[in-house]
């Protein structure tokens, strides 16, 4: 696995110290970089319409990106792989491209377990046009109570919004269950993979979902980018969010007609240098040899946990075992708040992140203010574990 | 020890650990929920007067150590003071968090949080409780500006 954490400079370095705050931003990777610099160095030029050859380049290059996410994802047709700036606008587009087609009274499930970014633009939706929220619960472990499903859904059922794997609790979604059950009834589902993507290639096609969101920078990839796949079908329904350049067949003062998807809903000059960049990490990820990392993961992840659980002032959030779980957990510590305790774990070179992830409802649910959440990646070490358990000790002390 | 630690100096801890004790007012005249929007500590705040005087400040914080502490110092410092002097305590916090201008007379306490005046990222926490405080204050006697 050192093999693996020099593809990163940062942590090469050391510069990123005992680096246990994924789930908020993973650590960038050489290829990655190496290919924006080369891009930015000698391939510049706006994409899409250009003719000269730097620019038909820069526009080959855009697109071979687009592909490299559609086999990432597990798409066939990369024209379903629509670049946007992160999840949350990914997101975004959904609730206003296909919130567009929906009226009054037409429903909406979101799980309880959802980031804000898969919450909040559903209420604005809410606002405009008086939809129906209504809120698939967590059980005690912070699974989806698929259970409760069948008496949500009800004749008004448009789609359901769920994550693929919480960025609080690591519990992952059985999405090919709940896209089953919504099939059946014509219900689409938007599943929020921004967790999910950091740990391996995602298969859409057998998820069988209609819309699946990820975010560039939780996957080894820059800021400023992220993804939205949608079934070319649904896509072919939605209305443009954006309006501008490169989004439009033609234009008159009198009306404007749209390119087809993915251009359609890519109004303006897009993040091209983050796109080719988005792109060579997913090239980098489809290369990785999976079954190793997610086994070195788990058992990182199972020290993690025993160290914990000897520590009787800790309670962990969510699932208990390995199963079905990516490795982020959240934990709180009787008297000591989280960020209290990220302070000075932060202070003895251990990054985590203390608060309310920005799940709420979810803290809601668990009747916690905040959580102190550590979150692994492929380059993690025993060494970070090591280092995480000594300087927790520490902590505890000085907050005693 | 680093740094850091210094933030988590016994007096404030001490301080922090009274926040337990605070709870709301008999007869509130204002109160005021304050939230932290980046971490979403949050503070109640309830000043209850006696004629010109404070009698009582009360609350709920739902924060860390910083906040519990500043909150419990609040509450320490009010009573017997008048309004203008909760005021010029407000104005003392944000003055020493700003640039670590010492704090005097009643609200002399504040001087504990000195060490967290080179944490600028912590700032905040301490001036969360004298945020909900000022909204408070505004409720019953708005400020001119
Ligand atoms: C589960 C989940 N969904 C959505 C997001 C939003 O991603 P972004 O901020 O990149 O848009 C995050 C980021 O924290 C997340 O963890």
């Amino acid at each position: 696995m050192l093999s693996l954490r020099d593809q990163f400079p940062s942590l090469a370095s050391g510069l990123a110290g005992t680096y246990l705050d994924n789930a908020a931003m993973t650590q960038i990777a050489t290829p990655v970089l190496a290919r924006m610099t080369s891009f930015e160095t000698g391939g510049r030029a706006n994409v899409k319409r250009g003719i000269y050859p730097l620019a038909t380049q820069a526009t080959a290059a855009f697109e071979g990106a687009r592909a490299a996410l559609a086999r990432y994802l597990g798409a066939e047709n990369p024209n379903e792989v629509v670049f946007t700036s992160g999840a949350t606008a990914a997101i975004n587009l959904v609730a206003h491209g296909f919130g567009a087609g929906l009226t009054a009274g037409d429903e909406i499930i979101i799980g309880e377990a959802e980031h804000h970014a898969n919450i909040v633009p559903w209420q604005m939706l809410r606002d405009r046009v008086g939809v129906v929220l209504k809120v698939l619960p967590v059980d005690d472990a912070g699974y989806p109570r698929l259970d409760a499903l069948d008496d949500l859904m009800t004749a008004r059922t448009r789609l359901i919004a769920i994550t693929h794997a919480s960025n609080v609790t690591g519990a992952v979604t059985d999405v090919a269950a709940i896209c089953d059950r919504a099939r059946a009834q014509g219900v689409r589902v938007l599943v929020d993979g921004a967790q999910m993507a950091a740990h391996g290639p995602v298969d859409v096609t057998t998820l069988g979902c209609d819309f699946y969101v990820v975010t560039g920078h939780k996957m080894f990839g820059p800021t400023g980018v992220g993804v939205l796949w949608a079934r070319a079908e649904v896509l072919e329904t939605m209305t443009p969010f954006m309006g501008g350049g490169e989004m439009i067949r033609r234009v008159t003062f009198g009306e404007t007609t749209f390119a087809p998807p993915p251009h359609r809903f890519e109004a303006g000059t897009p993040p091209v240098t983050q796109v080719v960049g988005l792109g060579a990490a997913a090239d980098m990820l489809l290369g990785l040899d999976w079954p190793e990392i997610r086994a070195h993961e788990q058992i990182l992840f199972g020290i993690l946990m025993e160290r914990l659980a000897a520590l009787d002032r800790v309670t962990v959030i969510g699932p208990e075992g390995n199963a079905r779980r990516l490795p982020i957990l959240s934990f709180t510590v009787a008297g000591a708040h989280p960020h209290d305790i990220c302070e000075l774990m932060g202070a003895r070179g251990v990054a985590l992140r203390g608060g309310h992830h920005c799940a709420q409802p979810l803290m809601d649910r668990f009747g916690v203010e905040a959580t102190t959440r550590a979150s692994l990646a492929l380059y993690n070490v025993q060494g970070d574990i090591d280092a995480f358990t000594d300087a927790l000790d520490e902590t505890l002390e000085v907050l005693a | 020890m680093s740094g850091a630690d210094g933030i988590y100096d016994a007096r404030i801890k001490e301080l922090a650990a009274t926040a337990r004790d605070l709870g709301p007012v008999e007869h509130a005249d204002c109160r005021h929920e304050a939230d932290n929007f980046l971490c979403g500590d949050r503070v109640t705040v309830e000043v209850e007067r006696d004629g010109a005087r404070i009698k009582a400040v009360g609350g709920k914080v739902r924060g860390c150590l910083l906040t519990q502490a500043a909150a419990a110092l609040v509450s320490q410092a009010a009573p017997g003071l008048k309004v203008a002097d909760l005021r010029g305590g407000i104005k003392q916090a944000e003055a020493l968090m700003a640039d670590g201008t010492p704090a005097t007379g009643a609200w002399e306490g504040l001087n504990v949080f000195t060490p967290v005046h080179d944490a600028k990222h912590r700032h905040d926490c301490v001036l969360l409780p004298f945020q909900a405080l000022a909204a408070c204050l505004d409720q019953t006697d708005p400020q001119d500006d």
